[in-house]
């Protein structure tokens, strides 16, 4: 799917409805129907294989979730840079593992942005380059705090591109009790806000709430945890539930589509922002425990062009390149420093980006690890309650 | 099948007895063009009555009208004494055979026969032996089981005629039935469709374009012309007295000849003189239109004595149209004339050689020029 | 001129190599996979022991759930669209002069211009609670407060006949226009009203388009799930979504196929099964018409 940059070839997928709804929502219609002809007809006309004088390679391609780059940044790189650049979303980790193990290391991606825990068996597979930080110099804005994580600890294949956390927004004309916790989240859904319930149509979000919500480990493969999870989920949970969507700032939260909605802060943050009537919705960070979770950029084992790659990892990487992407995700990329650079540019809402120590304190990795199967089935299973 | 009519209707005029049809003063407009323009008819129970004319004369629309697939514009139409104006062609007691039969493909030869007769609620052992009677009528008993599209033209033709007399309407309305069939297959079932009529004693209307079927089948045709009825009569006075250079030219083949009026009442111009034994009465110098048939006119290769009725001419061509044979002769300027002559005592006569034409008084017919003439072989055809 | 003279059957090989490679191939590959196993969190399938494991791992309480909203968004959508097509069907192809045929075929052509996810979120939009539709039927106080359409079977309909109607109402078309005026008129004549000719000819001699309108919705709506999730939310949920999440989520690959292959079983039982009961339930209707002669004695 196409952004207004000419440059970026965006290519259509399932994850494309995100950008479509955030597009449809904005009232640019027509200009982006215009433009999604304009990118079918780029994409069968690339130019050849070559090098740049500044030595790069001509092309860059990244595999990414929907919208999730800045688009003047984008552009700004291919214009000072000069490799043209391709973009293709994947809507899951297992989506972008699933073509990269099928492609064998010619998937033809360079850049590939998975989230943390998948990052180690990525590596086992082979699936990751080893990063040349000597290439990337602009290292050095990194914030340490966001480095170093567990599943990398040297960013030998890694480096953050924004982290994020869970929690909820709700509307205060509807709801008018305070809530703060997944509980009380989960006493709202049953109860005031019942049928007019979202949550994030993910399995392992939708798992996570009963874990953080009980002081249970996130990571649990324990049988009894799963059980308890499934009954409460599906049994209790369920019926309320209206809707399974992942990007609810795009749509629900500006049309009023539900009252009490699961959502990623930097959703949020585009949701309300949008709103017509944004006082009237309020955002509560997830407790008393949490996720955190950090997608990062990464080169594709194979990739075509890994001076490009590297060169544009440095690019994003450039303090001013840095607050963009944070304006216009609405995540905290990791940079030095980033939390006063965007006061002082005066952008708003910075409680759904930046969080104080002790709330970091309280948000909780996550592991890829056998309880996935079961932890898919209780999202299915949910569903068919919900839509019975 | 041997009675007049299976009509119920309410005989609401006594002088017209079921299987009569009356048109009043009937126009019917489609958009900017008069299809049927103010025409009234009568046709009597039994009779078997032709609507001849080119496309687009308002024969069809006529036959529509009287089906119940159009409504006239003005006018009043009666079908066995009853008004049926406004009465939906489902409730009318008349039959149509169709242009291209329209028989219903996915039922079988006797389910389309019998679709009336299950329609009005006949109990089934009746419908049975109805639908075998009238497929013998027709000879198409054998074929009960099939399914149209398995059958010829011609058989699809009969069972056309069969699923519409099955009913015993009052009146059966034919749209140039017989269009689709070659020439010899039309020749017969013309023979046939004259036959049963005659036997069930139905009212037939006919519509065609054919004079031919017209001439061989009906009691009385009715010529019609741009909506209107521009002749009714039986077949031999149309032949033998047409009131119009029109009708002349549409039933058989003429002779024309354009000129004027001269102080003697025969016809006057470049090439000569023509003198009809009935003179038209009109002034002096108006244009007129002499019609001769091609039987009338004497062809050979010797001059005539001095007489009025003659031209010379190149023989073109000679034809043998079965018992007679036909001569075309160019006598200049463009024109030919058309002589046929029964082939017993027909003269030998070299092609390219000069002939001469001759015809008496009695065999001219004189018209006003103004008319058009349609079938006229001034310049033939063929 | 001379003109190249190819057997006819070769002419044929493009189509059928087509239907090999992009319509037989994928479905044995689903059928073959749906025999194997998800060995390990990063493989997708294997297929080395081969089992019905997955058929039975799939048929759970879940799965039917599924399949029965699905079915009945299924059947539901496509009678709506059945009954709403056949009149608009009929008037274009019966009773509009043939010049503005064209023109409303476009018409109803016209949507499909657009993206069908574009034109599923438009409805989505349209149809929020405090959208234009909601702030317009307030204006007009046919409703007061929120518009509560939008995730709810309603809405799933709504969106299925909008997305689906030109491909019920197309062949419908072809057929009706088929049925010839010369046949209704014959029927008539021959003392049928408009209800029995429409039921005697008319519909008989269209039923070819309108079993195949009534496939073209119904198979491809079994397996969408995009109109039904943008719009039901979770009253959406079909089983095309459950099929998705286990190849693309859940990575399983063999469970995802098995679940495919039961949705295709699905769809052709179910079409069949009502094949047979409207075969059924007309057959006195057209026992009473039929009128078997024999041969003479």
């Amino acid at each position: 799917m196409p952004t207004e940059n000419s440059h970026i070839k965006i290519l259509a997928s399932a994850p494309a409805a995100r950008i479509i709804a955030r597009e449809l929502n904005r009232r640019r219609f027509l200009g982006f129907a215009a433009a999604a002809g304009g990118a079918a007809f780029l994409a069968a006309c690339s130019s050849p294989e070559s090098t740049l004088s500044n030595g790069l390679e001509s092309q860059l391609s990244m595999y990414s979730w929907g919208d999730y780059d800045a688009p003047e940044v984008l552009t700004a790189f291919t214009k000072d840079l000069g490799p043209k650049l391709t973009v293709d979303s994947f809507g899951s980790n297992e989506e972008m593992i699933s073509k990269l193990v099928g492609t064998k290391g010619t998937s033809g991606y360079d850049i590939v942005v998975p989230t943390g825990p998948y990052i180690p068996q990525m590596v086992e597979n082979n699936l990751l380059m080893k990063l040349d930080h000597r290439q990337i110099p602009n290292l050095k804005y990194m914030d340490p705090a966001f480095l170093g994580r567990d599943w990398d600890p040297t960013n030998a294949y890694s480096i953050c591109k924004a982290w994020g956390t869970t929690g909820f927004v709700y509307d205060k004309t509807v709801i008018t009790r305070d809530l703060f916790t997944w509980n009380d989240f989960f006493d709202a859904a049953m109860n005031e806000a019942s049928g007019s319930v979202s949550i994030l149509d993910d399995p392992g979000e939708i798992t996570g709430m009963f874990y953080w919500a009980n002081g249970i480990d996130w990571n649990t493969t324990k049988k009894e945890d799963i059980d308890a999870a499934e009954d409460f989920l599906v049994n209790k949970l369920a019926p309320h539930v209206a809707a399974f969507n992942s990007y609810p700032g795009s749509d629900a939260v500006p049309q009023d589509l539900q009252a009490l909605i699961q959502i990623w802060n930097g959703d949020a943050r585009l949701g309300i922002s949008e709103s017509d009537d944004p006082d009237k919705w309020v955002w509560r960070l997830g407790a008393p425990t949490t996720e955190l979770w950090m997608d990062n950029w990464s080169i594709a084992e194979g990739a075509p062009h890994p001076k490009a790659a590297h060169a544009f990892i440095n690019y994003v990487l450039e303090p001013a390149n840095s607050l963009a992407e944070l304006d216009y995700i609405g995540y905290h990329t990791g940079a030095i420093d980033i939390e006063q650079k965007a006061k002082d540019e005066g952008l708003e809402m910075l409680d759904m980006v930046f969080f104080t120590p002790d709330q970091i304190a309280t948000m909780k990795d996550a592991e890829v690890n056998e309880a996935q199967e079961r932890t898919v089935d209780i999202w299915n299973k949910m569903k068919a309650a919900a839509g019975a | 099948m041997t009675t007049t009519s299976g009509a119920i209707a309410v005989e609401k005029r006594p002088d017209e007895p079921a299987g009569t049809v009356v048109l009043d003063s009937v126009t019917k407009i489609f958009g900017e063009s008069t299809a049927v323009d103010n025409i009234s008819l009568r046709v009597e129970p039994g009779e078997f009555l032709s609507l001849l004319g080119p496309s687009g004369c308002g024969k069809t629309t006529t036959l529509r009208m009287l089906a119940g697939f159009e409504t006239p514009n003005s006018g009043s139409i009666r079908i066995s004494g009853e008004d049926v104006l406004g009465i939906p062609p489902y409730k009318r007691n008349v039959n149509t055979v169709f242009q291209a039969y329209a028989l219903f493909p996915h039922l079988s030869v006797a389910e389309n026969v019998a679709y009336g007769l299950q329609q009005k609620k006949v109990p089934k052992a009746e419908v049975r032996e109805k639908v075998v009677s009238a497929l013998e009528m027709v000879k198409m008993r054998s074929f009960a089981d099939r399914k149209p599209t398995q059958l010829s033209g011609g058989q699809q033709q009969r069972i056309a005629l069969a699923r519409a007399l099955v009913n015993q309407p009052a009146v059966l309305l034919l749209d140039e039935p017989l269009g689709a069939l070659d020439r010899q297959l039309r020749e017969e079932m013309q023979l046939e469709l004259k036959l049963l009529q005659s036997q069930l004693g139905i009212t037939f209307i006919f519509v065609t374009h054919d004079q031919g079927e017209a001439l061989s089948m009906s009691d009385r045709i009715a010529i019609m012309r741009e909506g209107k009825i521009e002749q009714l009569a039986d077949a031999e006075t149309i032949y033998s007295s047409p009131t119009s250079a029109y009708v002349a030219g549409f039933i058989g083949q003429q002779n024309f000849f354009e000129g004027t009026l001269n102080k003697d009442g025969n016809l006057e111009n470049s090439g000569g003189k023509i003198r009809a034994a009935i003179p038209l009465s009109a002034q002096t110098g108006t244009a007129v239109r002499a019609a001769i048939r091609p039987e009338d006119i004497t062809i050979d290769s010797k001059e005539p004595g001095p007489q009025i009725n003659a031209i010379s001419g190149s023989l073109v061509s000679i034809s043998h149209l079965g018992e007679t044979l036909q001569y075309l002769v160019d006598v200049g300027g463009g024109h030919t004339v058309l002589a046929r002559r029964p082939r017993p005592g027909a003269p030998r006569l070299e092609l390219k050689s000069k002939v001469w034409c001759t015809w008496t008084p009695e065999s001219v017919l004189m018209f006003h020029a103004h008319e058009e003439s349609p079938g006229s072989h001034d310049s033939p055809e063929e | 001129m001379s003109r190249l003279r190819l057997p006819r059957p070769i002419l044929a090989f493009p189509a059928i190599g087509w239907l090999l490679i992009f319509f037989v191939a994928p479905v044995l590959l689903v059928l073959w996979f749906s025999f194997g196993y998800k060995p390990g969190v990063f493989q997708t399938h294997a297929n080395d022991k081969l089992s019905f494991d997955r058929y039975a791992e799939a048929l759970n309480p879940t799965f039917f759930t599924t399949f029965w909203n699905t079915l009945w968004v299924g059947v539901a959508g496509t009678l709506l669209c059945l009954i709403i097509a056949f009149p608009v069907a009929y008037w274009m192809a019966a009773k509009i002069p043939s010049r503005y045929r064209g023109l409303l075929i476009a018409l109803v052509m016209v949507p499909y211009w657009t993206n069908f996810l574009v034109r599923t979120i438009g409805w989505q939009i349209i149809l929020a609670p405090h959208g234009w539709l909601s702030a317009a039927l307030n204006w007009l106080g046919l409703i007061d407060g929120s518009l509560d359409i939008l995730y709810t079977r309603s809405a799933v309909l709504l969106g299925v006949v909008y997305n689906y109607l030109p491909l019920m109402i197309l062949p419908l078309y072809v057929a009706f226009d088929r049925v010839s005026q010369d046949m209704r008129e014959a029927s008539k004549d021959l003392g049928a009203g408009r209800i029995a000719t429409l039921l005697r000819v008319t519909i008989p001699l269209a039923m070819p388009g309108i079993i195949v309108g009534t496939l073209l919705v119904y198979i491809p709506l079994m397996g969408d799930y995009i109109t039904a999730t943008v719009l039901g939310g979770a009253k959406g949920n079909m089983a095309g979504v459950l099929v998705a999440s286990q190849f693309q989520t859940a990575q399983n690959w063999a469970l995802g196929s098995a679940m495919a292959v039961l949705l295709i079983l699905l769809i052709l039982v179910s079409a069949a099964l009502a094949g047979l009961i409207i075969w059924l339930l007309l057959l006195p209707f057209n026992r009473s018409r039929r009128l078997v002669i024999g041969v003479a004695k």
